[in-house]
C-alpha cells in the first residue's frame, strides 16, 4: 500500500511540478486518497503528530513549531504550503515518505482547516491539538461557527485522553469542548513575553507564539532552546512577510476574514509598519468565499486609523466593494488608484513608491496572487 | 431637520453577513447630509413602550446563527414583539434581513418538522427542506416592485435605476400571503424561494429581504429612501455616488 501510494503521490506531484510552477500538494493525495481511503490511519512519527487548528494563525503556528522542532535537532513533516484540508494532509505525509512507508521525519506538524478537523481526527491520533480560535470566515462556504463547534464537539470525545489540548484560554467556546475531553487541556493567552523574542506584532502573534511554546514545553522540549529558537524564528509567506523588489519593501499581511483584518488595521496603526501606502487587495474567488458582507463587520474605525495620512490603493475581483467599504468609514481612494486587475495595480503604486515601503492587505487567493506577481511563481 | 433615530434590534445577537453594515450606511448617508442621527441599540436588557417607539425614525434587525437566536428568541416573542407590530402597523419604517425578515412571518418549519412561531406581522411563512432542497447561495440581482419604484419619495431620491444588487444565503424558503407585495422580481438569484421569482416583502413601511452586502452597501437608492421616509421628508440633498454606482452596475454582471 505505502509503495503504490508514494510512488503515486511523488509521481503525480513531479508531473504537476514539471506542467505548471504549483507546488501540486493536493492532487496526488486526492487520488491516493480515491485507492486507500484509510492511508492516513498506518501513520506514526517517533515523536508524535501535533495538529493545529481554527479560523487564523494556524499557517504562523505550524511553521514556527516546525521551525522550534528543527532547531531541536528534529526532521519536521510539515504542510508548509497551507494545504491543510484531508488530501492536502495525505500529500504532505507521503510526500515525507519512503517508498517502504518509512517517515523521513521524526515528528508531524500539520495545519487543518477548521472544518476538516473531525475527519481528520478520524484518521490521525495526535501528541497534541491545538485549538487556536474560531471566528467567521467564509460562511458562505462553511455555514455558521456553530456548526464548526458543533461538529468539533461531537468529535473530542473519541480522542485519546493521551492526547494534549491546547486552547486559547480567552475563546469561552473552548472551555465547553475541555469539559467533554477526557485528557487534560492546557490554555495559553496574549502575554506579550514570548512574542518580544520574535520579529512578529500584534495580540494575536501572541497567542500563535504562546501556543507553540506551550505546547513544546509540554512536550518536554528545553526552554532554552525554544527561547533562542524565537529570535531566529521568520514569518510565514504573506503573514507579515516583506519581498522587495527593486528599491520597494512590499509588506504582505494576509487578511482574510474580520477578526485578521481588524488584527492587522491594529498593527498597521501601531506604528511598526513602516508602509507609506496601503494596498488592500479583495477577490471572490472560492477559497476566499464569494461572499464579501463580511468587510462590513471590520470596524471603521481601525479602518480609517491604519489609513490615517496614507496613499490608498485598491484592487482585486471585487475592487469595486472594496473601495465603497472604505468610503463609508471616512477613507477616499483616488479614482485612478482602483482597478481590478493586480498587476496594473501593483505596478502603479510601485511607480508612485521609489524608495519606499508599502503595505499590502490581501486576502487568500489576492495574497497568492500578490506573491505570484512579486516573486514571479506561484507558491501553491 | 429633525434627528434620524436608527433602532438597531439585538446587534450582538443578530451579527452576521456583515448586516451591522446597514445601519452604519445609515448613519453616514444621513450625516454627509448634517443629520443628526443617533443609533439606540435594543437588547433583552431595554425595556421599549409604546411612547418610546414613537420616536424611532427607522428600525433594523439583521440575521444571526442559531445560537444567537435562541438567546433573543424569547424577548422577541415576548417582550418586545407587541410593540414591533404596533410599529410596523401604524406605518413605522423598518428593515428586516434574513432571520429576522423569517422571524416577522407566522412561522419557521425545520427540516424536522418542528415549528418555531414568528410574529405574524408579515403574512409569510418559512420553510426549510433539509437535504431535498439546495440552501439558497449567490449573487442575487431583482428589479425592485412597481409600487416602490413608483412611489414619490423613492422616485425622488433614486439615482441609480430600477435594480437591487446583494449576496443571499438562506436555507429557509419563504412564501408570501396573497395580499403581500414582493421588495423584487428576481433577475438573478433564488430570492424568496427559488419558486415564484419574488425577493423579500413590502409591507406598509416596512421591508424584509434575505438580502446580504450589506443591502444598502451598494443600493443606496433604497438607504436613501429609508432615511427620507424615516425623517418624513419628500427628498434628501444629493450626495455624490459615483463610485457606489459603478459598484451596483458592475454587481449586476456578477454570476450568481
Amino acid at each position: 500500500m505505502w509503495l503504490i501510494s508514494t510512488l503515486i503521490a511523488k509521481k503525480i506531484n513531479k508531473v504537476i511540478k514539471l506542467l505548471g510552477r504549483g507546488s501540486g500538494f493536493t492532487f496526488p493525495g486526492h487520488v491516493v486518497l480515491k485507492i486507500f481511503p484509510n492511508i492516513l490511519s498506518s501513520v506514526r512519527y517517533p515523536r508524535g503528530i501535533i495538529l493545529v487548528s481554527g479560523t487564523n494563525g494556524k499557517t504562523t503556528t505550524t511553521k514556527l513549531i516546525t521551525h522550534l522542532l528543527e532547531s531541536f535537532g528534529l526532521g519536521v513533516v510539515h504542510n508548509s504550503t497551507g494545504a491543510n484540508l484531508l488530501n492536502g494532509l495525505v500529500s504532505t505525509v507521503l510526500m515525507g515518505t519512503n517508498l517502504m512507508g518509512k517517515p523521513l521525519g521524526n515528528v508531524a506538524v500539520l495545519e487543518v482547516d477548521e472544518f476538516a478537523l473531525p475527519l481528520a481526527l478520524k484518521h490521525l491520533s495526535p501528541t497534541a491539538l491545538l485549538l487556536l480560535n474560531l471566528s467567521r470566515d467564509q460562511l458562505d462556504r462553511y455555514g455558521e461557527t456553530d456548526i464548526i463547534l458543533d461538529k468539533w464537539k461531537e468529535t473530542v470525545p473519541g480522542l485519546s485522553d493521551t492526547t494534549i489540548l491546547v486552547c486559547d484560554s480567552e475563546q469561552k467556546e473552548f472551555h465547553d469542548i475541555a469539559e467533554i475531553f477526557s485528557g487534560r487541556t492546557f490554555y495559553f493567552d496574549s502575554d506579550p513575553t514570548f512574542l518580544e523574542k520574535t520579529k512578529l506584532h500584534g495580540t494575536y502573534n501572541a497567542k500563535n507564539v504562546n501556543a507553540a511554546v506551550l505546547t513544546l514545553t509540554l512536550l518536554g522540549y528545553a526552554q532554552s532552546g525554544i527561547e533562542q529558537g524565537l529570535e531566529e524564528f521568520s514569518v510565514a509567506y504573506g503573514r507579515g512577510e516583506v519581498i522587495t523588489r527593486e528599491n520597494v519593501d512590499f509588506q504582505i499581511f494576509l487578511a482574510k476574514n474580520p477578526a485578521s483584518f481588524n488584527q492587522n488595521l491594529d498593527v498597521l496603526s501601531s506604528g511598526k509598519v513602516a508602509g507609506k501606502s496601503i494596498l488592500f487587495v479583495l477577490n471572490d474567488n472560492i477559497p476566499d468565499g464569494r461572499d464579501v458582507s463580511w468587510i462590513y463587520d471590520i470596524s471603521p474605525d481601525k479602518i480609517k486609523d491604519a489609513c490615517e495620512g496614507k496613499e490608498i490603493y485598491v484592487s482585486g475581483t471585487r475592487a469595486l466593494d472594496m473601495a465603497v467599504r472604505l468610503s463609508y468609514a471616512g477613507v477616499n481612494t483616488r479614482t485612478e488608484n482602483i482597478s481590478e486587475n493586480l498587476s496594473s495595480s501593483i505596478s502603479r503604486l510601485y511607480s508612485d513608491s521609489r524608495d519606499a515601503s508599502v503595505t499590502i492587505l490581501p486576502n487568500y487567493s489576492a495574497m497568492l496572487e500578490t506573491r505570484e506577481i512579486l516573486i514571479g511563481r506561484k507558491i501553491l | 431637520m429633525s434627528k434620524l433615530i436608527i433602532a438597531y434590534f439585538y446587534p450582538s445577537y443578530l451579527n452576521l453577513y456583515g448586516d451591522t453594515g446597514n445601519v452604519e450606511i445609515l448613519r453616514e448617508r444621513a450625516r454627509r447630509r448634517g443629520i443628526d442621527v443617533e443609533v439606540v441599540y435594543i437588547d433583552p436588557t431595554v425595556s421599549l413602550s409604546s411612547e418610546a417607539v414613537k420616536y424611532f425614525s427607522i428600525v433594523f434587525m439583521g440575521g444571526g446563527p442559531d445560537s444567537g437566536q435562541k438567546l433573543m428568541y424569547e424577548d422577541l416573542y415576548k417582550n418586545k414583539g407587541p410593540y414591533l407590530r404596533e410599529y410596523v402597523e401604524k406605518g413605522g419604517i423598518s428593515l428586516f434581513i434574513c432571520g429576522s425578515y423569517q422571524l416577522m412571518g407566522h412561522y419557521y418549519k425545520s427540516a424536522d418538522g418542528t415549528i418555531l412561531n414568528g410574529l405574524g406581522i408579515f403574512d409569510l411563512y418559512t420553510e426549510h427542506f433539509g437535504n431535498h432542497k439546495p440552501r439558497c447561495i449567490g449573487n442575487v440581482t431583482c428589479e425592485i416592485s412597481e409600487e416602490l419604484r413608483h412611489d414619490p419619495v423613492f422616485n425622488s431620491v433614486n439615482k441609480v435605476g430600477r435594480t437591487l444588487v446583494g449576496f443571499e444565503n438562506h436555507g429557509g424558503r419563504t412564501y408570501l400571503g396573497n395580499s403581500l407585495l414582493p421588495l423584487g422580481k428576481i433577475i438573478t438569484g433564488y430570492g424568496n424561494n427559488a419558486e415564484d421569482a419574488s425577493e423579500g416583502v413590502l409591507y406598509k413601511n416596512s421591508i424584509g429581504s434575505y438580502l446580504h452586502g450589506p443591502l444598502l452597501a451598494k443600493n443606496p437608492h433604497l438607504a436613501d429612501y429609508l432615511i427620507a421616509k424615516g425623517l418624513g421628508m419628500d427628498s434628501l440633498p444629493e450626495l455624490d455616488d459615483t463610485l457606489i454606482i459603478s459598484a451596483h452596475t458592475a454587481a449586476g454582471n456578477l454570476k450568481q
